[in-house]
């Protein structure tokens, strides 16, 4: 009965799943998410396509020995800088759920999750001064948007015998963007102006992932995803559709000692197919991405795997939607954390500190996420 | 102590939860869809669809009196007629006659110019005879030395207030009401100054009108106070009038006045404004023929309100206060010599978007109605310089062009 409570209170939570809002997330369908568990987080990622709690890999759910379910809470800290000024971000977002547990009297799991998929929270400010009535007038004006793309994966693996694991995901790719733009004259002979509209998404996707474990210290892991088109409604009114992109990853894992996992990975999105379709919506378009992370995980005592493992990575990634046409953004973080398990291994909290620098010509931002990860196994 | 570390960091995590999203743009890499635009246009009134009508407010339906003594270059007077005081009071189930002691008579100055001084009301017995339609030539020839009966001296500290005058001894045979009257006493205001000025009494209409205050001794063997008695009268009918008529020219727009004048604007609105624009401000311009007069430091104040429906002069508008979630109407404040008038008129133009049915039309107004010195009379759309017919500024916004995503 628990276990159904539980994941009912779980199944609320979706509609405030959100990644972390960056000024290159105004452009496009937003800034992307990332799919990984806090744990993979700490590691700078470079156990994403190995990891359970993450979604980015079927084929992982393969490694989950009992129901779990995992809640994400990110707190992020950045300083924004572009021409115009620069300015302290805060936000909070909830960007990963999952919940997925083993089959019984079969070598398989199954599970659903909801990620961030792209997150277009921002609220922009500019100040300039008009001439409507031969009289200069100040106006400040905010565009603001609220929402993005949530991934909502439901996925099953199955163990074909110690060493290759296969999964398969189906997801369904929804959301929407709430824009509001508000004009404020210094004026107070004029109205301020406040105009709304909403964007919404649709669109469905499919992933196909595998692992093979080649001994007990190394393992490759890769998956293969295509997200197809997402239909967009702007206030209830078809405007079109946007391609999403195809994706490829490839990672491997090491043990080079009982102490120590390394991993690495690498993904690969063809984003430009969306170029079109945004450009053809007033965009600036879209291009493909490559990143690559890589992390370890040091555990002093190898008996007990979660009891305060150190974990430590660095990653690089390509943005998709441009700011500034013909130009490309780019990410790189670096992360440590941490984690803890209780309650007889039943609940645990991992911690992941990240400091990412994000940038595409004069514009950058540069900030702290501090990223919180709660799972229970009923 | 890890649980304890645990629960700590969740709590600081999940209850520290802030946000803060705004950050400065720098367009148009950061500004998707652009900036809104601000658009500024002039629409005129509809050639020929705009009409004075007058009659709304009579001055004896007005909320104060007006007296003046030549600040427009003619007098007007006022008038009052009290109800019928009774010649006896019931006293223990018997009428009682009694014997006047005293008798005052209360004049609420509600606005005069606070910069002339030595400001006179002079009350004068006239016949209780007058109605809706006398005029300045039927009463003006009771306004005599002969029927003066009180020069009431409006202190000049007093800015609005109660002028009140007492008559008693032999000051009462002023006030003796002939039988034929009735009971009725009838009084004439003028107002008399060093300078050309004018002021407004509170009027029956407003609830606050002249008071007419008899003090008596009842015509008993008793010694108690239940001898002495107070009656006090309010006006039974008042009125003002004026010694040179209102002249209406059909070519031109009036408002205010008495009767009351109001004036009937329309436009047209084209339909990317009525549909898809956010109207940031809305100013009506008129133009005065000439600037405004009036009494000042009293101004009067010029009313714009919508139309429910347009049926001509009888036109439902919009209440004079707001309801409903309605704001009120736009009010300007008219100082006298004003030469142009502009009125923000941004809530009003508001209620004409969208799906609604009602009229893009306005009626103007000046309050307090038939109770101001000032009457507006503006070029209307025949005039024939463009520059100064009647009409609406807009400014606006269309439709944010939001970009896809």
């Amino acid at each position: 009965m628990s276990r159904v409570l539980l994941v009912l209170l779980l199944a609320l939570v979706p509609g405030v799943l959100r990644a972390q809002s960056s000024q290159f997330g105004v452009r496009g369908l937003g800034f992307p998410g990332r799919a990984l568990a806090v744990r993979s987080q700490g590691s700078g990622g470079g156990f994403g396509l190995f990891d359970a709690e993450s979604s980015q890999n079927p084929a992982a759910l393969a490694s989950v020995v009992a129901l779990t379910s995992v809640f994400t809470a990110t707190q992020g800290f950045r300083q924004v800088e572009n021409p115009a000024c620069t300015a302290s971000i805060r936000s909070t977002r909830f960007p990963q759920l999952m919940v997925g547990g083993p089959i019984r009297a079969l070598p398989a799991a199954v599970g659903f999750s909801f990620s961030n998929y792209t997150s277009r929270d921002f609220t922009l400010a500019t100040s300039e001064t008009i001439d409507p009535r031969g009289v200069p007038l100040a106006v400040n004006d905010t565009f603001s948007s609220r929402g993005g793309l949530n991934d909502f994966r439901l996925a099953g693996s199955y163990r074909l015998g110690d060493r290759w694991a296969v999964g398969a995901g189906f997801h369904i790719i929804s959301g929407s963007n709430r824009l509001t733009s508000v004009r404020i004259f210094e004026d107070p002979g004029y109205l301020s102006s406040r105009q709304r509209s909403e964007l919404s998404f649709a669109g469905v996707g499919f992933s196909l992932g595998l692992t093979r474990q080649f001994g007990p210290d190394f393992a490759l892991s890769a998956m293969a995803r295509s997200d197809g088109h997402v239909n967009v409604d702007r206030d209830s009114t078809r405007v079109g559709t946007v391609d999403l992109p195809y994706a490829f990853g490839l990672g491997v894992k090491l043990r080079p000692a009982a102490t120590l996992e390394v991993a690495g990975q690498s993904l690969f999105r063809t984003w430009s197919g969306a170029n079109s379709d945004l450009l053809a919506m007033g965009g600036t378009g879209a291009q493909n991405t490559f990143e690559v992370a890589v992390g370890a995980e040091y555990t002093a005592d190898p008996r007990r795997p979660y009891r305060r493992p150190i974990r430590l990575g660095a990653r690089y990634a390509t943005l998709p939607f441009p700011l500034v046409p013909g130009q490309q953004g780019q990410e790189f973080g670096v992360s440590a954390g941490t984690g803890a398990r209780f309650a007889q291994q039943r609940a645990g909290i991992d911690l992941a500190l990240e400091h990412v620098w994000r940038s595409e010509g004069p514009y950058s931002d540069n900030g702290f996420l501090i990223s919180l990860g709660v799972s229970v196994r009923p | 102590m890890n649980r304890a570390i645990g629960l700590l960091l969740a709590a600081v995590v999940l209850t520290g939860c802030q946000e803060k999203l705004t950050a400065p743009a720098d367009c148009p890499a950061l500004c998707p869809g652009g900036q809104p635009q601000v658009y500024d246009e002039v629409f005129t009134a509809i050639a020929g669809a705009d009409s004075s009508y007058t009659g709304y407010v009579q001055p004896h339906q007005a909320a104060s009196l007006l007296v003046s003594n030549g600040l427009q270059g003619f007098e007007e007077l006022s008038l009052v007629r009290f109800l019928a005081r009774a010649d006896s009071v019931s006293l223990r189930d018997t009428l009682r006659s009694y014997t006047i002691d005293s008798v005052a008579v209360s004049l609420t100055v509600v606005a005069r110019d606070t910069n002339v001084d030595g400001l006179q009301l002079l009350l004068y017995r006239v016949a209780p005879t007058f109605d809706s339609a006398s005029t300045y030539v039927d009463v003006a020839p009771a306004f005599v030395p002969e029927s003066l009966i009180a020069a009431a001296a409006v202190p000049d500290s007093l800015n609005a207030g109660v002028v009140r005058t007492v008559f008693q001894g032999a000051d009462l045979t002023r006030l003796q009401i002939a039988a034929a009257d009735s009971g009725k006493l009838a009084l004439g205001v003028r107002i008399a100054a060093p300078t050309a000025t004018g002021a407004r009494l509170s009027a029956l209409a407003a609830g606050t009108g002249p008071l007419f205050t008899t003090y008596v001794t009842l015509n008993v063997p008793d010694t108690g106070t239940a001898r002495l008695r107070t009656l006090s009268l309010s006006p039974a009918f008042n009125t003002y009038v004026s010694e040179v008529p209102q002249v209406t020219d059909p070519t031109l727009l009036a408002v205010g006045g008495a009767p009351s004048s109001r004036t009937l604007l329309r436009f047209e609105l084209p339909a990317r404004i009525r549909d898809s624009a956010t109207i940031v401000r809305a100013t009506l311009e008129l133009t005065p023929v000439a600037p405004v007069t009036g009494l000042p430091t009293d101004p009067a104040r010029l009313q714009a309100r919508a139309l429910l429906s347009d049926v001509g002069a009888k036109s439902p508008a919009s209440p004079t206060v707001g309801s409903r979630g309605e704001l009120p109407p736009p009010v300007d404040t008219l100082e006298v010599g004003t030469t142009a008038v502009t009125l923000e008129a941004v809530r009003l133009v508001e209620l004409w978007l969208g799906s609604t049915s009602r009229p893009t039309a306005l009626v103007l107004s000046l309050l307090p109605e038939a109770s101001s010195f000032s009457r507006l009379v503006f070029y209307s759309t025949l005039a024939a310089d463009p520059a100064v017919r009647p009409r609406l500024r807009l400014s606006y916004l269309l439709s944010f062009p939001f970009e896809t995503p």
